[in-house]
């Protein structure tokens, strides 16, 4: 389909510009495995300490990436789906903001006056341009989110009782999700950090500040992997030859993302003070509820790719499974897709073991979380990302993909990385080993009066992994950028692969997001009430300015 | 219909194991942490007998140590364990237990854990605390009962150590750290990074003292600049030169 060159433009910025800072990301990701292995036992390398590093790693990878793909695939799956041109000054409008947000937060970073990392808890304070810019990177992808509204519900009464695309249902989820997520954060940073860091306020309130971030921590986990649904449901059917099993299970999938993603931010809660067993309990059970429409996915995905195998002539119990398209290089697309959801097995595996309650109190802050998270975000989310990425710079640009051969074995190579990576993790955690931690330093250096010899092996593989995944990252790099700078074959279009439905349901509670809007304000009134109340009530003493490189508090 | 059907057994999946959780809570007795909203955070570490086999611990975390930062137990003692922190957010673990605990500034934490094997238990910081924070760790020693703890260290009568959070890093009885210690430091040969040797006397600790990475000795990072006051940089030189 042709585009309007300004959203072509537009699409293409928000997908290269962070593509370019990801190199710094994954290079920071790198050195995190040799520091953790002890095999650098430093506290900087080129002038970037280990925690401005990982600080770098966190919010470029999992913050800008995400935001800026997010707001470029939904521009390209509405453009596409409801064959409408979009409100371009808003899309503009949108990038501007985005990127002004994201220079403005890397500069205190790169300079090492924000190493407080992406989760930014206080007291330790970052320079004030990081919250200002955290701000303008939001209300940038809220403009990119309301500007869609008219388009949409324009094309609603046009299409009077026809049922809206999956794809735009789940955009829609997408940045509603988003919306939710962002509201409790804006406040913490806006009303507590920014005064607070501008020395407007003196003091600051952590546990209430703790809990608007987890309101939003949660959410957002979601809203980094819906996108990835997006590609599953709507994609990977037609890339493995078949047809979508359930177009029920998508929209139903979208509906109840919306409306459990937000009562549950406790779970990342259950070993801090300031809120009662009970009000974590119930966090508990809502997560559960949300690994619903996981189990959905999961069996819905492996039922429309058994349907493509058997077009494909596959047959037998389990021989179909030999007849995907593994290494098309034509269908390229689908080894991003299936890789990752292969990793979100264990990554969803982990995820109802750190919400159950009593299990999370072994595992909590260990190397086991990033190792649960780089399953899920650096599993699904990321290659979907990568894949969707290279999707739309290719078709966007009119440019073949370069080295086609070596593009279909990236996410194996990646798979493999990540799998060793959070195996290693995984035994560290258990065993007690803490995550973002400059380990190279205590516990991994035979020098230091902490070092831990049984910590060894896991930190080894970690290594490995971690290695591995790099290199397969700068195989990535090499193909996104040869692609780019390669010869123009055609104007350059926007296609996205479309998947048919094989069961093309028509229930009438997943035809609107009201009723799962209003669900989701009531879940949110049942899970938050009593917590925020007994905050207020408690009137914890707050909290001086610390930054992290003194254990003195700052004027 | 299909659908109902899938959704009943999610539903009635999802209950069984919020059960499951429930059950284990309350039959393996794992000391979940408990809000604790009556108890003002404290700043003063300490362990209290309470009884045989019966302590109650209070950990203050802080950047970027525990205090108390070693503690001795028999086998089969059982702690209760208080935890609060002094500056930033600080979390608390003791490898080889359930015990798993976050210090937020404002509140108390509060876990039970037994400790039925004797052994050596690190007790590490797993929060981001700032730029020491890999190094922030305590010891529980689960063993024979220990002699009485010796008298309060000469620092911990020295306010102008403690405001500037000196005894973070430098111990002040020798002990190994991740700084040189402050005994016998005052008036010692010092190597450097470059070879040389210099002599620790007034000048040289003022130039570290205000100039951190000006000349820094082999084997250590460079410290954190730390904005000292002019006539506290002389209080702690005197008290270094007691130390001596």
């Amino acid at each position: 389909m042709k585009i309007e060159s300004g959203l072509r433009k537009i699409i293409v910025f928000e997908i290269a510009l962070p593509m370019v800072l990801l190199i710094i990301g994954i290079m920071m990701g790198f050195l995190q495995v040799l520091y953790r292995a002890g095999i650098m036992r430093s506290d900087s390398f080129l002038g970037i300490s280990y925690y401005q590093g990982l600080t770098l790693h966190g919010a470029i990878n999992a913050v800008v990436f995400t935001t800026f793909f997010a707001v470029a695939f939904g521009h390209a799956v509405l453009r596409f789906h409801l064959n409408k041109p979009l409100i371009e000054s808003a899309a503009w409008a949108s990038l501007v903001l985005m990127t002004a947000g994201t220079v403005m937060a890397a500069i205190p970073m790169l300079t090492g006056s924000a190493s407080v990392l992406y989760t930014f808890y206080p007291p330790l304070k970052a320079h004030p341009a990081f919250y200002i810019g955290l701000v303008l990177l939001v209300v940038g992808s809220w403009v990119a989110f309301f500007s869609w509204i008219p388009t949409y519900a324009a094309w609603r009464r046009e299409n009077a009782g026809r049922k809206s695309p999956l794809a735009v249902v789940g955009i829609f989820a997408t940045f509603i999700v988003w919306f939710i997520a962002t509201i409790p954060v804006a406040i913490e940073i806006i009303f507590m950090l920014i005064p607070w860091s501008l020395g407007w306020t003196q003091t600051v309130n952590v546990p209430l500040a703790r809990m608007l971030f987890w309101f939003f921590g949660h959410p957002l986990v979601y809203f980094w992997l819906l996108p990835a649904y997006v590609m599953y449901y709507t994609m990977l059917p037609k890339l493995a030859g078949g047809k979508l099993y359930s177009d029920f299970a998508g929209r139903f999938t979208f509906m109840w993302l919306v409306a459990f993603s937000a009562p549950i931010g406790i779970h990342h809660q259950y070993t801090e003070p300031a809120i009662d067993s009970t009000w974590k309990f119930v966090h508990a059970f809502f997560t559960l509820l949300v690994a619903i429409p996981s189990l959905v996915t999961a069996f819905t995905l492996a039922a429309s790719m058994e349907h493509g195998a058997r077009k494909e002539g596959g047959t037998g119990l389990f021989g179909w499974w030999r007849k995907l398209p593994y290494l098309d290089a034509n269908r390229w697309l689908f080894s991003y897709l299936f890789a990752g959801l292969f990793i979100f097995i264990f990554g969803g595996i982990t995820g109802i073991i750190n919400a159950s309650y009593s299990l999370d109190n072994v595992v909590h802050n260990t190397a086991w979380m990033p190792a649960h998270f780089h399953q899920t975000v650096a599993g699904p989310v990321f290659l979907a990302y990568l894949g969707g990425s290279l999707l739309l710079l290719s078709s966007l640009t009119g440019r073949e993909i370069a080295m086609r051969k070596l593009n279909v074995w990236i996410p194996y190579l990646w798979t493999l990385g990540i799998m060793t990576f959070s195996t290693g993790l995984f035994i560290g955690g258990v065993n007690g080993e803490p995550r973002r931690t400059n380990m190279g330093l205590s516990y991994a250096n035979p020098n230091s009066p902490l070092y831990q010899a049984s910590w060894k092996l896991p930190k080894y593989l970690g290594a490995i992994g971690g290695t591995i995944m790099t290199i397969a990252m700068l195989c990535f790099f090499a193909v996104f950028f040869a692609t780019m700078l390669g010869r123009k074959r055609s104007e350059g279009a926007l296609d996205l692969p479309v998947s048919e439905a094989l069961h093309d349901e028509d229930v009438k509670a997943v035809r609107s997001f009201r009723p799962w809007l209003v669900a989701a304000a009531l879940l949110l009134i049942i899970a938050y009430t009593v917590p925020f109340l007994d905050i207020a009530r408690a009137k914890y003493e707050g909290a001086a300015r610390f930054i992290p490189g003194s254990p003195v508090a700052q004027q | 219909m299909l659908e109902k059907r899938i959704l009943i057994a999610a539903t009635i999946f999802a209950l069984a194991v919020a059960g499951t959780i429930a059950m284990t809570v309350r039959m393996f007795g794992i000391g979940l942490p408990t809000c604790l909203t009556d108890v003002r955070p404290f700043r003063e570490g300490k362990v209290i007998e309470q009884g045989p086999k019966r302590y109650e611990i209070h950990y203050v975390a802080r950047m970027w140590k525990f205090e108390p930062a070693q503690i001795d137990m028999e086998p089969g003692s059982t702690a209760d364990v208080y935890v609060s922190t002094a500056d930033v957010t600080h979390g608390l673990q003791i490898v080889g237990t359930n015990l798993n605990l976050m210090a937020v500034p404002g509140a108390v934490n509060f876990a039970r854990v037994k400790f039925d094997n004797a052994g050596d238990y690190l007790v590490v910081c797993n929060e981001y605390c700032g730029i020491q924070h890999h190094n922030m760790a305590a010891h529980i020693h689960v063993g024979a009962k220990p002699p009485a703890p010796p008298p309060l260290a000469a620092a911990e009568q020295q306010p102008v150590l403690e405001k500037y959070g000196c005894t973070a890093c430098h111990s002040i009885d020798g002990s190994p750290s991740i700084a040189p210690s402050f005994k016998a430091l005052y008036g010692s040969k010092r190597t450097l990074a470059n070879g040389t040797v210099v002599t620790a006397d007034e000048a040289y600790l003022i130039e570290s003292i205000t100039k951190p990475d000006a000349r820094v000795v082999t084997g250590f990072e460079a410290m954190p600049s730390i904005d000292v006051a002019p006539a506290d940089v002389h209080a702690i030189v005197e008290m270094l030169e007691k130390l001596k």
